[in-house]
């Protein structure tokens, strides 16, 4: 019995590899997963063994839940520095320096981060080229910063102090900011010690780190520790402390696992299907044999057996052409990574561990024979008399009765509860539950598929059966005529472009609601607004003299200044008219951002007016109104440094998703008489009508060139930026899901194959009565497409239901929008991929000679 | 419906409608070489209901598939009207086949998802034709198919798929119609219908059909009857019955 079937394997071998090829791809996807993350990790892990090897206690800051987090002192160090067993100590400086550009404005967005660069053994910054600053007036800038700024060796750079002063220092050195995450992003520049505190303004530090003098690190940091005793810091020693830094670090990796993983799990299920689609089509086929395998002896165990026999070689087979081709993968993507600028450790060897080969494996043989599971049991069902029969008759399908009653019940069940999500709140709820009527609704496409495969192949197969003639009319019957395998065929790739339109129609939606915002907000062409202090500040400001400046410049107009800071708040009274939400706990007291605006706007309110906006009264944000327990009418207490506590009427309540304003808004005059004159915070500017729009963006750049840190940016440019994330995105998803819809192409092209091979009769009858060989391909192709054409009809159907359903709970009153464009192009390539898997069974079966075919039994 | 001597004059004087002239056909080469055909010489006249019998293995089927353009020769030329198909490639090849040649094969010979109806009129389909609605309409009354047309090959007897074969072949007014052991498969009842409407089909239309079979009540529907043995055309019969027939192969085989 074994034997028979490694025979029979062995002489399909093409359909046993197209076969394997299937699961073999969803395999690799998986395994390159792995080998790239456990890359990633190893290379990580390695490069914070080297530099936290160098330390051998390290003292954090207390875990604060401040805004900003602790620092260390001077005292502290000094306490360190005493210490027995210490023979070194230094404290880590680290706070925002913005790094100014050639172009003489700020870099980024946010200030590059200064740090301070210790000499000696507790060096850890790793200088590439040139030295370390050893005199004040040097400064070593990170590699990435300096190549994409134009940054060498010799070059003065200029930096902003904490008091926005400017410095000129000479780069001496480029470094590596390693695994820190937060140079990484924000670029880094180094200073001596001293330097480094009088530019940051920092005074204590992030980190004290230190050498031992002959003690073993664990004795060490016990007299630490002592020598901090109540003072809340953290010692550690330098494993510790790199332990702590690769498991904050493999955070993000773990995440990029676990999103890979569901597109090889996507993959893993599309293979599955094709698995099974051959195996209940190969057993089909192979009635008479097994029946005969029957009448001669066999039990319905080994037949059984047998059918999972073949699926475990090809199970085994695709693992390890899996396997092979995932380290290939992983590979490829880990160099492409490196080779796109990211800072990846150099040292990192690809890593295929023992568990990712187990898994791959174990993986690849389940699904493969979890797949052949149910076409198996059907093989034991031929009866041995089944040999003795002729022929075995078309394959009529009959509509059951449980199947429509099992189809309706996922069906309602899934809109049901798809209803209920998108009608709920936004958020992650209403996903889940989108999520599970989605499941639902596209297993009730599952199990309805061959019912609807036939009205749906007439549909889509209309036109081309029209084109192409005889052979497309008879390929509009053969993508039917066994409903079963049709539907399965196809099922497979509605999976793929299922995701690819939800995807799709999500981007679109997103994209057209926030444009709308955007337009919505505030008509305005250029928004000026000062670069982040630092990482952990959001508080800079622009001097009110740039709008000064701005209201001179002829190409602009309506400048438009908002100033505000963080004030306490509660709420003084109780409104008739409360914008709805009771007080959260201890919600009657917060701190809110107090503020003002100067210029031409009349903000849109959903309650109340302006009328009578006087010093007394403000204009209050909704959501805040709402946490506050008030509303129009109510009242608000602020505390204030220059007027104590003030009463103020909330004049009216705005939405603060569409208007710009401080959550509590006051008139200017009154602004500064609670808390003096401050600073903008930010400025919308206008261009005259009939200006170009490269004069007024000159005009607007010219006033703010002094200005090093305010940051020009036009509402073009804004969307210009989330259009190209959002393609980015679209790309990337489109590019992970195209697996997926190679993988049902190959289903399509097996499906095809063996068609092809039960139908050789009727292709040579075909030929003998006068079809010619281009036209018995055409007729394969138009099968073919016709397939890939019912695959991406169900798919863009459901992928649009199911975008507008997630659109909807991702966002409160989206644009919905349908692009029709990209969703017309994944119908045509559905139907081109069809044509293009229909290639190589289609040349087979136009080869095969009529003569031989028509005696062939 | 009885035997008259009328189309057996007939097809000696009419001009032929297939001729093969010193047809050879090898099937492999060297040790494993099979000569299925050594050198047939043979007219089909038109207007002619011929048979060609002879013993298993003789080489009846793939002279038959020679004569059609099925297959190609290894020497010799076959003529069907006046073209040489040893000489035309696979696509001129295939459009002669579609203009003027039907086939009745032994079995298979429908498509199972098409129609009676659509079976008949695939190979006009095929070629684009439109059906000659008066021999359609006749056709399908002689042979008694007028309420089957809507069914499937899966709902019709044996009987009655080679019944639409051979309504297939008429429709199209082929210049000859090649059947390969047509009644093989059918009950002695059956198999004398079929005959019967291939028989009528030349006496009044003027078909021309060359038909392989072995069996001798087949071949005495047929004006004549030409023998073959290991690959030669040894002897032939005009104006056939079962016992000459018969007698005829005992002393072939003999
Ligand atoms: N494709 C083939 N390859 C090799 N030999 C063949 C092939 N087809 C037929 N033959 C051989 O040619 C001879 C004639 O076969 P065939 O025409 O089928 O005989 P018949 O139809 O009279 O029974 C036989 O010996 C047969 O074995
Ligand atoms: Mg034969």
């Amino acid at each position: 019995m074994i034997r028979a079937t490694l025979a029979g394997l062995l002489a399909h071998r093409l359909r046993l590899l197209l076969t394997s090829l299937a699961i073999a791809l969803g395999v690799g996807f998986i395994v390159g997963t792995f080998v790239l993350t456990d890359t990633l990790q190893a290379g990580l892990t390695h490069s914070i063994a080297a530099s936290a090897d160098k330390v051998d206690v390290a003292v954090l800051p207390p875990p604060g839940g401040g805004e900003k987090p602790a620092l260390l002192s001077a005292g502290d160090l000094a306490a360190v520095r005493r210490a027995p067993g210490v023979a070194e100590a230094e404290g880590l400086v680290r706070g925002g320096a913005a790094l100014l550009g050639k172009d003489g404005k700020a870099i980024g967005d946010v200030a590059t981060t200064g740090v301070s660069v210790i000499g000696g053994r507790l060096n850890r910054t790793q200088v590439t080229s040139g030295a370390a600053p050893s005199a004040a007036d040097q400064v070593v800038i990170d590699e990435d910063t300096a190549r994409t700024r134009g940054f060498a060796i010799g070059d003065t750079a200029r930096v902003l102090d904490a008091t926005g002063a400017p410095h000129a220092f000479r780069v001496v050195g480029l470094f590596d900011v390693g695994v820190d995450q937060q140079l990484a992003y924000t670029g880094a520049v180094g200073f001596t010690a001293e330097t480094a505190r009088s530019m940051t303004g920092e005074k204590g530090f992030v980190e004290i780190d230190v050498a031992a003098a002959g003690v073993t690190p664990e004795r060490l940091g016990g007299a630490v520790t002592a020598a901090l005793a109540g003072r809340g810091a953290r010692v550690l020693t330098g494993q510790e402390l790199a332990q702590e830094l690769a498991k904050s670090n493999g955070a993000d990796i773990n995440v990029l696992t676990v999103a890979l993983l569901m597109f090889g799990l996507v993959a893993m299920l599309v293979a599955a299907l094709v698995i099974y689609n051959t195996f209940t089509i190969l057993v089909a086929q192979r009635t008479r044999e097994m029946a005969l395998l029957r009448c001669i002896g066999a039990t319905r165990r080994q037949v059984f057996g047998s059918v999972l026999l073949e699926s475990a070689v090809v199970g085994v087979l695709s693992s390890a052409l899996g396997l092979l081709a995932g380290l290939g993968l992983g590979t490829a993507a880990f160099a492409a990574l490196r080779a796109f600028g990211q800072n990846f450790p150099t040292t990192a060897e690809v890593t295929l561990t023992p568990r990712t080969t187990v898994l791959a494996l174990a993986v690849g043989l389940v699904v493969t024979v979890g797949a052949a599971l149910l076409p198996a049991r059907t093989a034991t069902r031929v009866a041995p008399v089944a040999a003795l029969r002729v022929q075995t008759g078309e394959h009529t399908f009959r509509t059951g009765v449980l199947r429509v009653v099992f189809a309706a019940v996922f069906l309602l069940a899934g809109a049901g509860v798809t209803v209920a999500g998108v009608l709920a709140k936004p958020g992650e709820t209403a996903l889940y539950a989108v999520m599970g009527g989605g499941a639902l609704s596209f297993l009730a496409v599952l199990i309805l598929g061959p019912v609807i495969v036939r009205p749906l192949a007439r549909f889509a197969g209309w036109l081309p059966a029209k084109l192409a003639g005889v052979p497309g009319r008879l390929a509009l019957d053969n993508s039917h005529r066994n409903p079963g395998r049709s539907a399965t065929t196809t099922v497979a790739l509605t999976i793929g472009v299922t995701l690819m339109t939800l995807i799709a129609v999500i981007t679109a939606t997103t994209r057209a609601t926030y444009t709308a915002r955007l337009d919505e907000q505030f008509p305005i062409d250029y928004l000026i607004a000062p670069q982040f202090a630092s990482m952990s500040e959001a508080g800079a400001t622009l001097p009110r003299s740039l709008a000064t400046t701005l209201r001179s410049r002829p190409e602009l107009t309506s400048i438009v200044e908002i100033r505000s800071t963080d004030a306490r708040v509660t709420a003084a009274g109780r409104s008739g008219a409360a914008t709805g939400g009771t007080p959260q706990s201890g919600g009657g007291r917060r701190t809110a951002e107090v503020g003002a605006f100067s210029g031409p706007y009349q903000p849109v309110l959903t309650a109340g007016t302006t009328q009578g906006f006087t010093a007394g009264s403000a204009l209050v944000a909704a959501d805040l109104a709402g946490r506050l327990g008030t509303g129009q009418g109510g009242s608000i207490t602020i505390t204030t440094p220059e007027a104590g506590a003030v009463r103020l009427k909330v004049l009216g309540v705005f939405d603060p998703d569409t208007v710009p304003l401080p959550e509590i808004t006051v008139p200017e005059q009154a602004l500064d008489a609670y808390f003096g004159p401050l600073a903008d915070v930010r400025l919308y500017v206008n261009a005259k009508d009939g200006v170009a729009a490269d004069a007024s963006r000159r005009a607007v750049e010219a006033a703010a060139q002094p200005y090093p840190t305010a940051k020009v940016r036009s509402a073009v440019e804004v969307r210009g930026q989330f259009d190209e994330a959002l393609d980015l995105v679209l790309l990337i998803v489109g590019g992970l899901l195209g697996l997926a819809i190679l993988i049902s192409l190959l289903g399509i092209a097996n499906t095809l194959s063996l068609s092809v091979y039960e139908r050789t009769r009727e292709s040579a009858l075909l030929r003998a009565l006068g079809l010619t060989r281009p036209q018995l391909r055409r007729m394969l192709s138009v099968e073919a497409m016709i397939l890939g054409l019912i695959g991406a009809i169900v798919g863009v159907v459901l992928g649009i239901a199911y975008g507008y359903a997630a659109a909807r709970t991702l966002m409160d009153e989206v644009l919905f929008r349908v692009p029709v464009g990209q969703v017309a192009l994944f119908v045509v390539l559905s139907a081109a991929a069809g044509v293009l898997a229909a290639v190589l069974p289609a040349r087979r079966a136009a080869r095969t000679s009529i003569v031989g075919s028509l005696a062939a039994d | 419906m009885t035997i008259t001597g009328e189309g057996a004059v007939r097809s000696r004087t009419a001009p032929a409608a297939v001729v093969a002239t010193g047809v050879t056909k090898v099937y492999g080469r060297g040790d494993a070489a099979v000569h299925a055909l050594r050198g047939v010489d043979v007219r089909f006249g038109t207007g002619a209901f011929t048979a060609i019998m002879g013993p298993s293995g003789s080489g009846k089927s793939t002279l038959m598939h020679c004569l059609a353009g099925l297959d190609s020769v290894t020497e010799g030329e076959v003529r069907i009207g006046d073209t040489d198909i040893t000489r035309l490639g696979d696509k001129r090849l295939t459009l002669l086949r579609r203009e003027r040649v039907g086939f009745i094969f032994q079995a298979f010979n429908l498509l199972p998802t098409l129609t009676a109806e659509q079976n008949i009129r695939l190979p006009l389909d095929i070629a684009g034709r439109q059906a000659d609605q008066e021999l359609f309409d006749m056709v399908i009354r002689t042979v008694g198919l007028g309420d089957r047309l809507k069914h499937r090959p899966s709902q019709l007897s044996g009987g009655q798929q080679q019944r639409v074969a051979v309504a297939r072949a008429l429709v199209g007014k082929p210049q000859v119609i090649f059947a390969d052991e047509p009644t093989g498969n059918l009950d002695s009842r059956s198999g004398a219908e079929v005959l019967s409407f291939l028989r009528t089909s030349v006496r009044e239309l003027g078909q021309t059909i060359v038909m392989v079979t072995h069996d001798p009540v087949a071949a005495s529907y047929a004006d004549r009857v030409v023998f073959l043995r290991d690959g030669l055309l040894v002897t032939e019969l005009a104006r056939p019955t079962p016992q000459n027939v018969l007698d005829t192969l005992l002393k072939l085989e003999g």
